[in-house]
Order: structure tokens, then C-alpha cells, then sequence
């Protein structure tokens, strides 16, 4: 058999809303039109639109590709695609050799059959022979440490279990190209560990497509990424790209810096531009301006917060700490942050806080640190050091 | 051969709902030194042998389509085709106290309707009951009840499994398929059961008994076909099922299980064995307890003239049906198959 490859090429697909035949009054006109008139492919008709738009990519051996974006973005209708469950508009998509799908794993199971007879079925479902199941079955039940419990009925599992099985079967396939949707929150802690170093095992040498909310997954496993915007390929480039652009323009949704602030701001930088090993310095440069003498309760603030969390792990008062920012002029403030966590996402937003209302009153710039470190898990400890320029002059305030 | 348009289709109205999330990029950006090429992206990517690329681009012949089914679809799936009707069969008898007792409740009751009707037309004809008339009835009505069970099973093949239909891939017609061989499982054991019946009340069978294979053969052909259509319709328009429901249980009524053709007359005998399913009935019972070689005709003489109670060209119209359904079934439901998971 050739190897593995999925392509799409110029695809777009049209799904249409609401009911397909509200009523016969709806559905007479629409059979004749289709009779007698042949609608184009790339015509949208009443209640139509296009659910992917132009998307064309490509993953060879060996490279993954992470498919990310907000919910309602195409992503799962590009799996569907992919899968030859549905059919491209215009455009042709495929894949070539056996498909891995790693999307509803448990989806085959009948729920009166038991554990090891759903074995069968959904491996068949899944285009395994029924010898390559049987050779295999002791290893799958061994993998979904179901133990004895392989012979009960299916509809008396846990959740877990049932998942657990999916997986493990799914798991023992021998595919040529994987596709992954979402399945590694399976089970508890420790055995979504054991999926995802199978995952990891199984993608070797394989051209992988990955769709996932959870963007610290897409970072560790592909290669390239996409980012969906309604149907279309906003980005594309590596995974880092993709979810530092994701991030920080899914977080700009709310209103940047009002207008009546005391503060503007043009740009926050970050040097180096690159995932950081754990531990690293980063340098965070803020420039903006200071229109007017801000009042006392409004501070300017940084504030970092971990991306899965997004709880907060630390936040600074740049007021406090430097008088100089309550002076009117043009600023470059840069913030020297160690990056002392583990592998993962922290975002760094600008703030302006009401300290009197304690709430905040405008947002700035917002910007991403990735740290890329799977041997260190980190303290949280990120030892800021602020400097502040001003006017030219510039001056380095103690470590805090 | 890559087919590339960068034309965008036209009228595609973007959605001014919200403004774009993903356009403004700012200067904030860590790694604004963007990578806005791809090694990948096909306009560079050369895919020579792209047979495997969907919609495939040449509009294949029916005969194609069936060579296609045949050998890419169901031969391939051959073993998802064992496990699912394995799956049906199973099902049916678990949690049941009934248990196998079911597959020859269902015969046996027809059976029980069918003489009970003929008693009564005894009865009022004036004439005994012959015993050959039941074990007639015995042998239309396990066929019958095939034919009721497997296209019952087979509508809601793809409804009832809208979940793997929409999400995992696979060809669809192994669905309505494996409810059918379920059903013909089913149908065994009670085929077996009246056999064990027919032996003990001592039918004798003689060689023309044989017919009842290619009979049974273009019967499964049939079902196997209907089943396919009727699933594939009730998908699309959800009514379907409740039309085959009705058509299934006054269908005893026009299909000669109680009965005889002949009974109607010249006329009616003729226009009785137009159901497809009529010939195959009438086939089975002249074989096999008449001992009647199908290849030469009947004629019964009544009072209203010559009834045609045979002919082989009967066998020949059910024949046809049956491959008609089959490959028509088959074509239909390969040519609808890539728009179920929208539409079910």
C-alpha cells in the first residue's frame, strides 16, 4: 500500500439552515427548480451558506497538522470531509490508505452487547478484520484494564469505562493516517496520560490531522496548524503561530483601551519571539503614551494569567511601582519576566485598573508567552523586574 | 490531474454578523514574523495518482457503479457485513425469555391465521379440508413473514444507527444488508422447524423439491433490494416508514399465503401473480408439494374456463424483479449515499 496522505484542495461546503423541507409548500418548488434549472455548485441558495470556505491543505508522512478555532469554525466539518462522511461542494478532499479515525470511539457500540463483542463490532466499524481483532483482543482489554468486566453488558459501564474501551480499540489499530478529534480527554487523570503516550506512539512516521480545544495538545504533538475562522483558513503556520494569533484575537473580543482613559498604547513587544525553555527570561516591552495626568485610582497594570486556567499568576501595578507613568508623554516600559512554569500558554494583558472600584476600566495590548518545556514543571515564581524610559531618559528600578 | 479554481464561488456572502475575529492582527503580536506559505500548500504540491481524492472526477457508467459497490464497497466490508448482522442477531435474543422461540412464533401464527381462513372456506365451499392445502399454507408463510421481518428491520437500519451514520464512515448499504441476513437467520430457524414438521407429518419430497433454492435465491434478491430502497427513503422523508408498515400488514391480503390464485378466476389469477412476491409463493408450494417441475406451466380447469395456475414465465418475472430491486437498490442508494449524513 502507498503511504498515508490526506489532501484537500480548494474545498468548500455548502450546509444550509434550519429545516431542509419546513413543509410540501416548500418542498415542491424546490424539487421543480432542481428539475428544471441545474443550480451551480457555487451558487448559495435561500437559507444557505458556506460552512468551509476555500480550505486547501495537505499532510504527508510524519507531519501532523492541528486544526484549530473557535466553535463553529468548520473544524469538525473538515474531519467529516476527511472521513468521506460528507461530500465537498466544490473542491476535492481525501485521504489515502486506512484511516485511523480517532473520532466517536465508543460511537459502534451497541449498548446490549457486552465489552467483548462490542470489541468486534466497532474494530469492524472501524475497518479492522475480525482476524486482526482476534489476535489483538487481549491486548485491547489489557490496554482498557476493564479485567473481568469485558463480559457485562456495555449499557452497565461508567462512562469512563466505555471510553476506555473506544480507545483502547481504536488505540490497536494499524492505520496509515490518524485523525484525532478531541478523544484524549479519556478516563481519568492517569489513563488520558497512557492514551496520550499511545497517541504519541501510534502518529510515529504517520501524517496526522488533530482537532482540539485544548491548544497545549495541538502545541506538543503537530507540526503545522491551521486556524479556522468561520470557514476560512485565517492563518496557518506553525502550531506556536497559530495559537499565540488564536489566543490573542479570541481575547481582543472584548473592547480594547476605552476612549477618556488617561493611557494610549501602540504596541507590546516580546523579545525573544520564540517558546520559551522553562526558566528563560523574556523581556516584555509596553509603549504607549500618557495623555494626561491619570487620576489617582486609575493604575496601569500587567497582568499575566495562565491560558487554561486563566487564572492569574501574578499581577503588577506599573502606577505604583514607577511614578513616572502618571506623567504625561510618550512611555516604553519593559518588564523582565522569568518564565518559571511548566509547559503551557500564559497571556499577558495590559490592564487599567480602578482601584476604588476595583474593577477594570479599559484593556491594552494583549500577547501570548509560550513555554515549550516538557522536562521542567516550574515554580510560579516569575521574579518581574520593571524598567521604565521616559522622555529618553531611562532608569532601572530594583528587582520586586 | 488537479482540477484548480481559484475562483471564488459566486454570491459566497460573507457573514457580517461580527466583525472578523481573526483579521486584526495588531503589532502586539510575539511572532508577528508570520509564515503565511507552506510547504504543503497543494498550489506547490504535486498530487499525480489522485484516485483516492473525493469526489472522484470522471462520472462513472451504472455498470461501474455496481462493479464499484460490489467489489470496493461490500467485498472489502465483507467482515463489518458479518459483525453487524451478527450484532442484529444477537440483539434480538438477548434479554428475551422467548429466545429462539421467536424466530418460529411469528411462521407459526401465520400459519395458524392461514388455516383457519381455509377452514372456514371448507366450510362454505362445502368441500373437506386438505391437508396438503395447510402444509401449502405452512410453506408461503415462512417466506412471507422473511419478507415482512427483514424490510420491518431494514427501514430503520439507517435511522436507528443515525449516530454511526454521522459519524464514522463505512459503506452505508452493509446497514440495510445485515438487517436482512439477520432476518434470514431468523428465517432459517423457523425454515428448519417446518421442515422437522414436514418430515414428521410425512410430506414426501420429491426433486422437484429443489426449485425452492433459486426460489428463496431471487426472494433474498428481492428483499435484499427493498430493503435497501425503503431504507434509503425513510432517511430522506421519515413517513416512509409508516406507508411500508401499512403496505407490509394488508400486503397478506394481496399476496397469495392463504390462498390460491386461482381462486380468483382466469383474470384474477393473472393479475394476483403480478406481486413480485406472488410467483416465488406459489413457486415454492407447486415444487414442493405437488412435486411440479417449474419449467412446465399448470392449467386448471375451472368453471369460469382455463386458469394459468403456473407458467414458467412467472418464475422468469419474479427473477427479473428481483435483479431490478437489487441493482436498482443498489445504484439508488450508492448515488444518495454521500448526502445521508446531511440529511439524516
Amino acid at each position: 500500500m502507498a503511504e498515508g496522505r490526506v489532501a484537500f484542495q480548494q474545498v468548500w461546503k455548502k450546509f444550509r439552515r434550519g429545516e431542509f423541507h419546513d413543509s410540501l409548500r416548500d418542498l415542491i418548488p424546490d424539487v421543480a427548480s432542481r428539475l428544471f434549472r441545474r443550480r451551480r455548485a457555487d451558487e448559495l441558495g435561500a437559507r444557505e451558506f458556506w460552512a468551509v470556505q476555500d480550505v486547501s491543505f495537505s499532510v504527508g508522512p510524519g507531519q501532523a497538522l492541528g486544526i484549530i478555532g473557535p466553535n463553529g469554525a468548520g473544524k469538525s466539518t473538515i474531519l467529516k470531509l476527511l472521513t468521506r462522511i460528507l461530500q465537498p461542494t466544490t473542491g476535492r478532499c481525501g485521504v489515502r490508505g486506512r484511516v485511523g479515525a480517532l473520532i466517536e470511539i465508543a460511537g459502534g457500540f451497541h449498548q446490549d452487547l457486552t465489552g467483548g463483542e462490542n470489541v468486534f463490532l466497532q474494530g469492524a466499524i472501524m475497518g479492522m478484520t475480525r482476524r486482526e481483532i482476534a489476535s489483538r483482543f487481549d491486548d485491547i482489554v489489557a490496554f482498557s484494564e476493564l479485567g473481568d468486566f469485558i463480559n457485562t453488558p456495555v449499557k452497565r459501564y461508567s462512562s469512563g469505562m466505555n471510553a476506555r474501551l473506544g480507545f483502547a480499540i481504536a488505540a490497536h489499530m494499524s492505520p496509515d493516517v490518524l485523525i484525532v478529534d478531541e478523544v484524549l480527554a479519556v478516563g481519568d487523570f492517569r489513563f488520558q496520560r497512557k492514551a496520550f503516550d499511545r497517541l504519541s506512539q501510534m502518529r510515529r512516521g504517520l501524517p496526522v490531522v488533530i482537532v482540539s480545544h485544548q491548544l497545549d495538545r495541538i502545541a506538543s504533538l503537530c507540526t503545522h496548524c491551521i486556524l479556522l475562522d468561520r470557514g476560512r483558513i485565517a492563518r496557518r503556520g506553525s502550531p506556536d503561530e497559530c495559537i499565540s494569533h488564536y489566543i490573542m484575537n479570541g481575547l481582543r473580543t472584548e473592547e480594547a483601551a476605552g476612549e477618556g482613559l488617561p493611557f494610549a498604547f501602540t504596541a507590546l513587544e516580546f523579545e525573544p519571539r520564540r517558546p520559551l525553555r522553562s526558566g528563560e527570561w523574556v523581556t516584555v516591552t509596553l509603549r504607549g503614551e500618557v495623555r494626561q495626568v491619570p487620576p489617582a485610582n486609575l493604575r496601569l497594570g500587567l497582568r499575566v494569567r495562565a491560558l487554561q486556567t486563566t487564572k492569574d499568576v501574578f499581577v503588577m501595578d506599573l502606577s505604583a511601582r514607577e511614578p513616572r507613568l502618571s506623567e504625561p508623554g510618550q512611555f516604553v516600559a519593559s518588564i523582565d519576566l522569568q518564565a518559571n512554569t511548566g509547559q503551557g500558554y500564559l497571556t499577558v494583558e495590559t490592564v487599567v485598573w480602578d482601584v476604588v472600584e476595583r474593577r477594570e476600566r479599559g484593556r491594552g495590548p494583549h500577547g501570548v508567552i509560550h513555554v515549550d518545556d516538557p522536562d521542567l514543571v516550574g515554580t510560579v515564581n516569575l521574579h518581574p523586574r520593571l524598567r521604565v524610559e521616559t522622555h529618553g531618559a531611562f532608569a532601572e528600578t530594583a528587582d520586586m | 490531474m488537479t482540477r484548480v479554481s481559484t475562483r471564488e464561488p459566486a454570491n459566497s456572502r460573507t457573514r457580517d454578523l461580527a466583525p472578523p475575529l481573526l483579521d486584526s492582527a495588531g503589532g502586539s503580536l510575539p511572532t508577528s514574523s508570520t509564515v503565511q506559505s507552506w510547504p504543503y500548500h497543494p498550489a506547490v504540491d504535486d498530487i499525480s495518482d489522485d484516485d483516492w481524492l473525493l469526489p472522484l472526477q470522471e462520472r462513472r457508467s451504472l455498470f461501474g457503479d455496481l462493479r464499484f459497490i460490489l467489489r470496493r464497497e461490500l467485498w472489502t466490508h465483507r467482515g463489518l457485513l458479518y459483525e453487524l448482522t451478527r450484532r442484529d442477531i444477537r440483539v434480538r435474543y438477548k434479554q428475551a425469555v422467548m429466545g429462539v422461540v421467536w424466530a418460529v412464533l411469528m411462521p407459526v401464527l401465520i400459519v395458524a391465521a392461514g388455516a383457519l381462513v381455509r377452514v372456514a372456506m371448507a366450510f362454505v365451499g362445502g368441500r373437506p379440508l386438505v391437508p396438503q392445502e395447510v402444509v401449502g399454507i405452512a410453506i408461503k408463510a415462512v417466506p412471507w413473514a422473511f419478507f415482512v421481518g427483514a424490510l420491518g428491520f431494514g427501514i430503520n437500519s439507517l435511522t436507528g444507527n443515525s449516530n454511526l451514520v454521522t459519524k464514522i464512515y463505512f459503506p452505508r448499504e452493509v446497514l440495510p444488508l445485515a438487517s436482512t441476513l439477520a432476518q434470514m437467520f431468523d428465517s432459517s430457524i423457523g425454515l428448519g422447524a417446518l421442515l422437522l414438521v414436514c418430515l414428521a407429518v410425512g410430506v414426501d419430497f420429491g426433486l422437484a423439491a429443489w426449485w425452492a433454492i433459486p426460489l428463496l435465491g431471487i426472494l433474498v434478491a428481492f428483499t435484499a433490494g427493498s430493503a435497501l430502497l425503503v431504507g434509503c427513503a425513510n432517511l430522506f422523508f421519515r413517513d416512509v416508514k409508516y406507508i411500508v408498515q401499512v403496505l407490509l400488514s394488508f400486503g397478506i391480503f394481496f399476496t397469495p399465503v392463504f390462498f390460491e390464485p386461482q381462486m380468483f378466476g382466469p383474470t384474477g389469477a393473472r393479475l394476483m401473480m403480478l406481486n413480485p412476491v406472488a410467483p416465488i409463493l406459489e413457486g415454492l408450494r407447486l415444487s414442493i408439494v405437488y412435486d411440479h417441475n417449474l419449467l412446465t406451466p399448470v392449467v386448471e380447469m375451472a368453471r369460469k374456463g382455463a386458469v394459468l395456475v403456473w407458467s414458467p414465465w412467472y418464475l422468469a418475472y419474479s427473477a427479473g424483479w428481483s435483479v431490478v430491486m437489487l441493482t436498482g437498490g443498489l445504484l439508488i442508494f450508492h448515488r444518495t449515499e454521500p448526502k445521508f449524513a446531511e440529511y439524516v
